[in-house]
Order: structure tokens, then C-alpha cells, then sequence
């Protein structure tokens, strides 16, 4: 009978013990951040433990290929784990003018396509250690959802799946496909 | 030409382990999941249950089955590490460090003190981060609210260390075989103390809010329990296993990463408000562990060397000459052990995962006989599962 009535008396003081903390924290700063909620983009690097402006130095977040300086090494698409990366390449001819990368890397591959599926990308930012050129960067744009699944396909090649064609007919045949 | 692969459905005996021919009078067939709000994930169970006492329970694992292991037959051990964050996917820290680990054993690689100082501190705060997630959601299961978001706002200061070291705040594919991706920016290891200089009242805050709490205790200290016997027998580790009042800590009885050099204790349960290894005593112990952690925390901070490559020793092609290895560490579940095979390639032979939460949910079928159905999820937040590992 004593232990029934002490039982009691242990969960009124227990759980005003839990009230009171709860009441302390009603007066306490405020410490939910809502999403864009003063239409800054910036909001979302808020944090309250890291200082302003680093949280996104190391970012992982969408993939980005400078195809200037992509020399078709195929580094990237061997390291995928999940094999979101396609490439193909063809070779330039010695005819072609040289052109080189940013880091002054000759180019000798002509990159005619370079397919990312961001859908199948696993954010572990394997690919962007062995590029010789640093041309593929993860950058810390987060937000791009898409309605239809196949718009994350992206094709960074610039002049994608030509059939290969003799270099002087391909000259005149491209201000007919740019018209 | 091969003819296509039929598919067989499953007969109705092999979805079911109990059946309505063995059922006596007043018992009952309940299928609990897998689309369970308490249940952590797509985990189904089975009841065999006579009025509102549970006669008999069976999991069914595998709806989150993603092939883990033979995966790993078919990429290079770079690629397997994203692929470890994925098991237990609130503790990737803990799961990459592990297989790390096993791969730096099978080549013989030796790091440098820096580089274990930085596992040192980031599986302890993901040990926080795992543990913290844990209480929170066991309070939510139980039907307290307020210590979930207690918990997860601290929970998120961990996540944004994470991301600020690494870009990442789930998946961090950081511990490679033989070093750490990113070094430890400036000023990290200040915030880190920050952190904790504000997270170690919020323990004792927690400990009033939830742990003492009578409604709490009279749910939890009676149900559930695991015998000391039983929890050898059964193999169970980690926070289950001291729990039923062990002393076992993979961290003090096989060292590794110089935890050797921390002092730290090892809090084991005590059947403070009822019999030993009973759900309270495993929660208590979790509560106890983050304490301990922020102790070997603030010893690392002090004990870090300022100076060293995180990537001195990591090698341009991982090729192991053919052998096998096991290593294991304590991940914040319990002993997680990767088995490797290697014939001398560039992909491994074999690769099992020893993960502790399948352990974990295998004695769950023996403590759940003769409990309430109200009290099965109770026992399920106890044991603290995550699917991802269970089905790998």
C-alpha cells in the first residue's frame, strides 16, 4: 500500500522535473532554423557550431565537369563505384590545332561525350581525386530536384554522339547543323 | 539464347513461420511491419500471440537487402568504402573506420599518429551522433516526445562538424585504407571543444528529462531482460551486451588506433530499478557511453599531433598480396568485423561483414516469448537495430 502511494509521489516529481527543464527551455534561444525562411539562399550554411562561412568549403554535393579542360583520360568513369559516369572520346588529329588545359596538359582526345547520371551518383567524391586536370568538381549546389528522372542525365559534351566523319566534310557540315 | 529467369513467389509457408493448423484455442497470428513506424526501418515480425501476450515472435529480415557482399566481389577496395557507409547508415564513420581497418591489416600498412588521433575523434563523435539518435527515437517510441528533440538538436551539431570536415553529413566515404580523405581544418578542433563544453550538461539534462523519469523506468526496468548467460550465448555485443552487466569493450580488451593511450571507463548495467539487462540498463549504458566519449574526446584534442600527412601512407593502387584478414572494431552498435579474402587482385575475393545488430536481432525471437504486445516495441528500441546492417 505504501509502495503504491510512493510510486506516485515519484511520477508527479519526476515528470515536474522533466516540466521544469521544458519551461527553462521555452524562455532559451530560439534554435530551429526554418528553410529560407527570410528568401536568403545563404540560410542553409547557418550553423550553430561551425563559423560563418565554412560549412561549405568542402561541400559535396552536385557534379560539375570544366569540359575545357577535360583531356578524355577516362580516370573518373574507371574509379565509379556505381558507374554513373560514360565517356568516349575520339582521337584529334595531328592536323588539328594543339590545345591544352588549364594546367598546360596537352589535349589529345576529342571528348564527345561525357554523360553524368546524377541519379545513380553516390556523392562520395571518388572521381574528383585522380583527374589529372581537376576539371571535375563537386560543387555545393544542393538544390536540384527534378520532376522527370531522365532530366538528371546530364551531357556535358558540348558536340555529343556525331558519327565519325572526315575532318573536311565535317567542316561544312556544321553551320548546316547550326542553322 | 537463355530462356529468362522465372521467379518463383514465396509459398505461404515460407512467408509465415507459424501456422494456423498449430494454433491452439484464443492464439493468434500478428504481423507486425515492415511498414512499421517503431520498427527502425522495414523490419517485419511475426506474432503468435494469445490475447495480448506474446506466445512466440519471429523476424523476417531482407526488405532492405542490397547485396552488400557480393557487390564487394566485383569493385576495388577504394570502392567498397562508400559502400560501408552504407550499412549502418547512422554510424558511417564507425562502419568505414572498420573496413579501413581490416584492409590496412591485409597490407600492412602502418598510420601515422595523426591520422589515428582523427579516426579517434570522429568515431567518438559519431559515437555521440549514433547514441544520441538512439535515445531519442527510444523515448519516441516509448511515447516521450521532448527528449527526441532535445537529442536531435545536439545530434545536428555533430552532423555540421561532419560536413565542414569532410562535405558530407551522412555518407562520408573518409576513412580510406591507409589515411583520412580530408585533414582537420582550422579551428575544428576549438569548435569540437565548444560542442562538448555545452553537450555535457545536456547528458545529465536527458538523465532528468527521460532516464529517471518514473513512467519511464516502470515501462522499461521489467521487460525485456537478458541474462548475463544468455547474452554470451547468444554472442551479443556493444551497448546490448554490458547492458546484462559485462565488462566488454573491443576497445579496451583489443586496442586499436591507440585507444590503448585514452583512459576511459567501461559503464556496464546495473539493475538499478529492476533485474539486470533489462531495457532500462541497456538505455542507461548508451546514456553512459557518450559520457566516456566526451571524455576520450577531450584527450584526443590534447593528445593530437599538430603536425602530419593524413595521406602519407595511402597507396596509389590497393593490391594485397593473396591472404585473409579479420578485423574488428567497436562500432557504435557493437563489434563490427570485416572478413577479407584476397587472391592478390585488385578486387577482393571476399568480403563479409560480422555486424551487430543481426546478432542483435537473432535473440530477440528468445526475450520476446511471454512479454506484451505493447511492450515489443519497447524491446525493439532497446536492442537499438538498424535494417541496413541486419540485411547489408
Amino acid at each position: 500500500m505504501k509502495e503504491y502511494f510512493l510510486d506516485f509521489w515519484d511520477a508527479v516529481s519526476s515528470t515536474a522535473t522533466g516540466m521544469a527543464i521544458t519551461l527553462r527551455h521555452l524562455f532559451m534561444k530560439n534554435e530551429t532554423q526554418q528553410y529560407l525562411s527570410d528568401e536568403k539562399p545563404e540560410t542553409r550554411w547557418n550553423s550553430v557550431i561551425v563559423p560563418e562561412g565554412l560549412l561549405q568549403d568542402r561541400s559535396r554535393m552536385r557534379l560539375y565537369v570544366k569540359m575545357e579542360d577535360c583531356i578524355g583520360c577516362l580516370q573518373c568513369e574507371k574509379v565509379c563505384p556505381v558507374d554513373c559516369i560514360t565517356i568516349s572520346t575520339e582521337k584529334r588529329q595531328k592536323t588539328e590545332l594543339p590545345i591544352f588545359a588549364a594546367n598546360g596538359q596537352g589535349i589529345k582526345q576529342r571528348v564527345v561525350q561525357f554523360d553524368i547520371d546524377m541519379s545513380l551518383c553516390c556523392y562520395c567524391n571518388l572521381c574528383v581525386y585522380p583527374c589529372p586536370t581537376d576539371c571535375i568538381v563537386m560543387t555545393p549546389e544542393y538544390e536540384f530536384a527534378e520532376r522527370d528522372k531522365t532530366n538528371f542525365l546530364y551531357r556535358f559534351a558540348k558536340d555529343k554522339a556525331t558519327p565519325p566523319e572526315p575532318p573536311e566534310e565535317k567542316k561544312e557540315a556544321e553551320p548546316v547543323a547550326a542553322g | 539464347m537463355s530462356t529468362p529467369r522465372q521467379y518463383k513467389d514465396l509459398e505461404p509457408d515460407e512467408a509465415y513461420a507459424f501456422k494456423l493448423e498449430d494454433l491452439e484455442e484464443d492464439e493468434m497470428i500478428l504481423n507486425m511491419g515492415p511498414q512499421h513506424p517503431s520498427t527502425h526501418g522495414v523490419l517485419r515480425i511475426e506474432l503468435k500471440t494469445d490475447g495480448e501476450i506474446v506466445k512466440d515472435a519471429q523476424p523476417h529480415i531482407g526488405y532492405l537487402h542490397r547485396n552488400f557482399e557480393k557487390h564487394a566481389e566485383n569493385i576495388d577496395y577504394q570502392g567498397i568504402i562508400p559502400f560501408t557507409d552504407r550499412l549502418d547508415y547512422v554510424g558511417s564513420m564507425g562502419n568505414s573506420l572498420s573496413f579501413a581497418f581490416a584492409g590496412e591489416k591485409l597490407m600492412g600498412i602502418e598510420v601515422n599518429e595523426r591520422v589515428q588521433s582523427i579516426r579517434v575523434l570522429t568515431a567518438e563523435l559519431q559515437r555521440i551522433a549514433s547514441h544520441l539518435l538512439a535515445l531519442g527515437t527510444y523515448g519516441l517510441d516509448i511515447g516521450a516526445f521532448t527528449p527526441f528533440l532535445h537529442a536531435f538538436r545536439e545530434r545536428e551539431k555533430v552532423l555540421d562538424l561532419f560536413e565542414w570536415l569532410c562535405g558530407a553529413r551522412l555518407l562520408y566515404n573518409f576513412n580510406w585504407i591507409g589515411g583520412v580523405s580530408h585533414d582537420l581544418p582550422d579551428q575544428w578542433t576549438d569548435r569540437v571543444k565548444v560542442f562538448l563544453d555545452q553537450f555535457e550538461p545536456v547528458i545529465d539534462e536527458l538523465h532528468n528529462l527521460l532516464s529517471y523519469n518514473k513512467i519511464f523506468t516502470k515501462r522499461t526496468a521489467s521487460i525485456g531482460i537478458i541474462p548475463p548467460e544468455l547474452a554470451i550465448g547468444y554472442a551479443l555485443t556493444g551497448p546490448n551486451l554490458r547492458g546484462s552487466g559485462i565488462k566488454w569493450d573491443t576497445r579496451k580488451e583489443d586496442p586499436y588506433c591507440g585507444y590503448e593511450k585514452y583512459a576511459f571507463d567501461v559503464p556496464v548495467g546495473q539493475g538499478r530499478f529492476g533485474p539486470i539487462g533489462s531495457c532500462w540498463d541497456r538505455y542507461y549504458v548508451r546514456v553512459e557511453e557518450m559520457r566516456q566519449s566526451v571524455r576520450i574526446l577531450r584527450q584526443a584534442i590534447e593528445k593530437l599531433p599538430p603536425e602530419g600527412d593524413v595521406h602519407e601512407t595511402v597507396p596509389k593502387r590497393v593490391k594485397p598480396k593473396p591472404g585473409e584478414v579479420y578485423a574488428r572494431t567497436e562500432a557504435p552498435r557493437g563489434e563490427l568485423g570485416f572478413y577479407i579474402v584476397s587472391d592478390g587482385g585488385l578486387i577482393p575475393m571476399r568480403v563479409k561483414a560480422r555486424s551487430p545488430c543481426f546478432v542483435a536481432m537473432s535473440i530477440f525471437r528468445e526475450i520476446a516469448k511471454g512479454e506484451m504486445i505493447a511492450d515489443m516495441v519497447a524491446i525493439i528500441g532497446s536492442l537499438d537495430i538498424v535494417v541496413g546492417e541486419i540485411d547489408r
